[in-house]
């Protein structure tokens, strides 16, 4: 069976705040540590990853960010432009073309292009191979915006084939489509939270990926795992109506206990939805209790992903 | 302090900040507690959960306007004086009614509606779905059916984005670049290269060697059949434009605690500052809440024996964990709210802050949208 660390291309996809950088970062050390060469592609967001990975800023250059692992913000004006030039092969027939103005508000305008430049150059990323004939990178990890423009994302490849004539960018984009719904090459990670709504938006994006996109999501990663304290009749007595007094020390004990206790019910009601409704193999991440804040606790993350 | 004078002298508040921070919430939040003022509410509402429409009574997510049923207040015991209604965005079909309103000729009309690059650009054109937001918001603001708007913002990977998408869609509708290809492609009819002038036959023919030739064709004619929109659209777009910059319009930027959020919510200010846009509050949501005193395993065991919780033996020091593991995440909000509050700190002219505590629960009902709606308003 293909495993989330044979792989070559994956996006980490999810809802706004849920972990996906977090992740993503992690997901690079755990393949760094069994030895593969992995670039992260940020989508021109504002990074994290230099913060992570206690790397200086990160830009669009790929640089070095841990021990085989590389990392870019990927700037779409620029990827563009790239692109560009190496199929017109010419510089001044590119310069020509990139440095025109209106070429380029035509470029701003045109819905999804700015989105497959990025999704191109990551694709890019993990087939080119290098001078010697080696692919530079045994595993590419996108960053992929949050849910809605996650999925807009990537959408543009199969616009793409469906409304482009056939030409360059409709044979590159037919590739890269290729390889994206190619199981053994390509997964999907979901990032969510244990709780109802974030599952609820899960199995909606499972399903628009499964189902409307024909790809394969190899994972769903349930960050912020709360580490349960209290037993299920436990809960159940905590959980019993009553009025909560929190000006004694006792009293704030119990208030806490029965709050946790409502979280921890929230939880489990969550996670036997996921289990329920989807198949996909489920990693479990914990909550950090002081914030996830640089290599100390991606690397322990890491460890879970293996 | 409470976001409850801004609910009294506006007419429209707009909710903004990064995806999942809680802009629905605080937008229905705030919604209800207007009404509970007394006002005739509307809510315009991108992406509700759907438990938080069911308990609402919407049923069927529909972009028709829906006023709560007043029985729904009853039953959650909330004393709703005014009204409040919800409505859904539909982006596709607010940019066919602008279609339909400002198409030449009915033939225009279908020719762009039938367009087959249509339905991609009226969905994912940079920016539509901002523009159809605040194009929508306008035209309920002019029909004067509601005391208060609330507008719930699109999830925009980056906020700011929706200040700039009337500017954005009209630019892109409507500049110089289209322009240019329109006229070069009626020059040249088909695209016959001799004819142009020399760069743009070469950026034509390089364009052309990436995306097919016939695309850049494709694509020419639609852009010709929008452009017969444009006069009607793009003083439409300048007055939306306008209209968000009147007084009675508030800005509300929806932040967490998350570090990459307070930072969107600190640029976005700026970004309203410098454009002379009121910045009138913040709201924190979801903070987590130090214990309110200090606590330990006998008070615990006291309490709970009092209480007969029934919990075993060493129930008690989880109790107490629970409480530290709570003080923890109050100590790490309180840490990544330090930049903000030092931020507002130094604004001239500084908004209103309220903090929302983090329930344990979603919201996804009325007892505790009023729970949030009295945190924010009371
Ligand atoms: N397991 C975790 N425990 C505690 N905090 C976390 C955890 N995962 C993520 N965070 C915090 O949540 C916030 C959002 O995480 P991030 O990875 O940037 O999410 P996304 O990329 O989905 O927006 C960050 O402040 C991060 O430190
Ligand atoms: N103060 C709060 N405490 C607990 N959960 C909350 C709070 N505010 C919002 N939520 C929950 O967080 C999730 C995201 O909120 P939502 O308003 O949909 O965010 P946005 O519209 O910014 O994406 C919802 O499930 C909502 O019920
Ligand atoms: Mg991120
Ligand atoms: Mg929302």
């Amino acid at each position: 069976m293909t495993t989330l660390l044979d792989r070559r291309f994956h996006f980490v996809t999810g809802k706004g705040g849920v972990g996906k950088t977090t992740i993503t970062s992690a997901l690079a050390l755990s393949l760094a540590a069994r030895d593969k060469r992995v670039l992260i592609c940020g989508c021109n967001a504002k990074e994290r990853f230099s913060a992570l990975f206690e790397a200086p800023p990160l830009g669009h250059d790929v640089t070095l960010v841990a021990e085989n692992v590389w990392a870019t913000n990927i700037d779409p004006g620029r990827a563009m432009e790239e692109y560009g030039q190496m199929i017109l092969k010419s510089r001044t027939v590119s310069r020509a073309v990139f440095d025109n103005r209106y070429v380029r508000s035509f470029f701003r305008a045109t819905p999804g292009l700015y989105e497959w430049a990025m999704l191109g150059k990551a694709w890019f990323h993990a087939v080119e191979p290098s001078p010697d004939g080696t692919p530079p990178f045994d595993a590419v990890i996108v960053d992929a915006p949050a849910t809605g423009h996650g999925l807009d994302m990537l959408r543009v490849p199969k616009v793409i084939v469906d409304v482009v004539p056939p030409g360059i960018l409709r044979r590159d984009a037919e590739r890269a489509w290729e390889m994206f719904r190619d199981e053994r090459q390509t997964g999907v990670v979901i990032v969510t939270l244990p709780e109802d709504m974030p599952v609820n938006e899960t199995l909606e994006l499972s399903e628009a990926m499964t189902g409307e996109l024909g790809l394969h999501v190899s994972n769903v990663v349930v960050n912020g795992m709360i580490p349960p304290l209290f037993s299920a009749p436990e809960r159940a007595s905590l959980l019993a109506p009553r009025a909560l007094d929190e000006r004694t020390r006792g009293g704030v004990a119990v208030a806490a206990g029965a709050r946790r206790a409502l979280r921890e019910t929230i939880q489990a009601e969550a996670l036997a939805k996921l289990g329920k409704h989807l198949s996909s193999p489920k990693v479990y991440v914990p909550l950090y209790f002081g914030g996830v804040n640089g290599l100390a606790e991606v690397r322990e993350i890491a460890r879970r992903l293996s | 302090m409470s976001l409850a004078p801004l609910l009294e002298s506006r007419r429209v508040v707009l909710c903004v900040g990064s995806g999942g921070v809680g802009k629905t919430t605080t937008a229905a939040a705030l919604g209800l507690a207007a009404a509970m003022q007394g006002k005739r509410v509307l809510c315009l509402t991108i992406d509700p959960a759907k438990r938080l429409a069911n308990s609402l009574g919407l049923e069927a997510m529909t972009s028709e306007a829906q006023v709560v049923d007043p029985a729904r207040f009853a039953e959650a015991g909330l004393a709703v004086g005014g009204s409040l209604t919800v409505m859904m965005l539909d982006t596709k079909r607010t940019f066919d009614e602008l279609v339909r309103t400002y198409a030449s000729s009915p033939e225009a009309r279908d020719r762009i509606l039938g367009n087959k690059l249509y339905q991609y650009v009226s969905t994912s054109l940079a920016g539509t779905h901002e523009y159809m937001a605040m194009e929508k918001l306008h035209a309920v603001k002019r029909e004067g059916k509601y005391d208060l708007i609330l507008l719930d913002t699109p999830p925009t990977a980056n906020a700011l984005d929706f200040l700039d998408a009337p500017e954005r869609l009209v630019s892109a509708l409507d500049s110089a670049a289209m322009r240019w290809f329109i006229e070069v492609f009626q020059e040249s009819g088909s695209l016959s290269f001799n004819l142009l002038a020399k760069t743009a036959a070469v950026v034509l023919k390089g364009i052309g060697k990436l995306t097919g030739g016939g695309f850049l064709q494709q694509v020419a004619e639609f852009v010709t059949q929008l452009n017969d929109l444009f006069g009607g659209f793009k003083e439409r777009a300048a007055e939306v434009a306008r209209s968000l910059r009147a007084p009675d319009v508030a800005f509300v930027l929806v932040t967490s605690p998350a570090p990459m959020a307070i930072q969107e919510v600190l640029f976005f200010a700026e970004r309203l500052r410098e454009q002379g846009m009121p910045q009138d509050a913040v709201v924190v949501n979801r903070v987590n809440q130090p214990p309110r005193s200090p606590t330990d395993a006998l008070a615990a065991r006291e309490e709970a024996a009092r209480l007969a919780l029934g919990l075993d033996d060493d129930g008690p020091d989880r109790l107490v964990q629970a409480s530290h593991d709570e003080g923890k995440l109050a100590e790490l909000d309180r840490r990544n709210l330090a930049p903000l509050a030092a931020a507002l700190g130094e604004l001239s002219a500084r908004p209103l802050r309220v903090d929302v505590p983090a329930l344990p629960y979603d919201v996804h009902d009325l007892a505790s949208l009023a729970e949030v709606a009295r945190h924010l308003a009371s």
